[in-house]
């Protein structure tokens, strides 16, 4: 398993967009500069993401104060199904 | 008519060509895997003749599993099932096995009201594996001995009591992963949060709730299967939509390319 890592942290918060994705969904938003809690607090709502889902960027997993960048694409992972 | 199966201790001596033949392992014959079944052994029929459906599940088919799951009569799903389609399709060899799948450190009972197998004992190179059971732990353990193989394909799939489901694909060549192993992204897989049915005990699995899923689900996960089986294994393309979210309650689907070549790159939108 990956650690914990500041990938999308940078000094300087650049605005614009960046794509947020969790499960069936996927948006370009005007995310970048967030942080990923600000972005969690945003959607959670609308798609349900829950608190202990964890946020990437590719297979960098994002800590709750990494900033995202413009163009980058975000993920909030969702459980995969269980039963069947 | 007599239905001729071939004894799950001759598995190891199935041997295939693996490019003009194969070798289908379905592990679970249930809410999805009965579905799943019907799209395999057809599929390997006509595509891949003279192939072997493995199907695995160590569970009954009881009458109160008719809503979801495709039996014609009572009796060890595997057995069933495998009754049904022998005759129907001859150019395919259909072997039930009636047992639990285990890992390889179990160290419980494999009695004959419980009968077991070991993953490794169960799968081997060039196979492909269909893991469409009820839980996290059984895959896991399908997952984690493809693992140690160098060219296998795992595909799994599961749902929710509504309306969701996911699919993974999971692939190795030449000893390289081209699409991660399912654990780097789901902590699911890394800790199960459930228990192997074939663990338990048989007061244990009783106690295990059917929960309330939906025909419609189960039935998509295995139309979303056997879609990515038709693109990446009959028609040999890249399984960059490694990773398949759908809901049927709103009408979306989203692929995710979970391959390392493309998780190396940097996305940008």
């Amino acid at each position: 398993m990956e650690t914990s890592s500041n990938a999308g942290a940078q000094p300087n918060r650049s605005t614009g967009m960046a794509n947020i994705r969790y499960g069936v969904y996927s948006q370009p938003s005007n995310i970048a500069g967030k942080s990923i809690k600000e972005i969690r607090e945003q959607f959670s709502k609308i798609w349900g993401i829950p608190n202990d889902a964890v946020a990437y960027c590719g297979k960098d997993k994002l800590d709750e104060n990494a900033v995202v960048q413009p163009g980058q694409n975000v993920e909030f992972h969702r459980r995969a199904g269980e039963k069947g | 008519m007599a239905v001729h199966f071939i004894q799950s201790t001759l598995l190891k001596e199935t041997h295939m060509n693996p490019t003009d033949s194969k070798r289908f392992i379905l592990v679970g014959a249930g809410g999805i895997g009965t579905w799943l079944a019907a799209g395999l052994v057809r599929l390997l029929e006509w595509k891949f003749p003279n192939s072997a459906l493995i199907i695995v599940d160590g569970d009954t088919y009881e009458e109160k599993n008719k809503e979801r799951q495709d039996f014609t009569k009572l009796g060890n799903k595997a057995v069933v099932k495998a009754t049904e389609l022998v005759p129907q399709f001859p150019k395919t060899t259909i072997i039930p096995v009636a047992k639990w799948v285990v890992d390889d450190n179990f160290s419980g009972v494999a009695d004959e009201e419980s009968p077991k197998i070991k993953a490794s004992d169960l799968i081997r190179e060039n196979d492909v594996i269909f893991a469409v059971v009820d839980n996290f732990a059984a895959r896991k353990i399908l997952f984690d001995a493809a693992a140690k193989l160098n060219n296998i394909d795992v595909f799994t799939g599961g749902n929710d009591d509504a309306l969701f489901g996911s699919i993974y694909h999971y692939q190795k060549r030449d000893g390289v992963e081209i699409t991660s192993h399912p654990a780097e992204f789901h902590p699911e897989y890394h800790n199960p949060p459930d228990k192997n049915p074939g663990e338990l005990s048989c007061q244990q699995r009783s106690e295990i709730e059917g929960g309330t899923q939906l025909l419609a689900t189960n039935m998509a996960v295995a139309s979303f299967i056997l879609g990515r089986v038709q693109k990446t294994i009959v028609s040999n393309q890249s399984p960059e939509e490694t990773e398949i979210f759908f809901d049927l309650g709103i009408g979306k689907s989203e692929p995710y390319n979970r391959m390392h070549s493309a998780l190396n790159e940097t996305v940008t939108v």
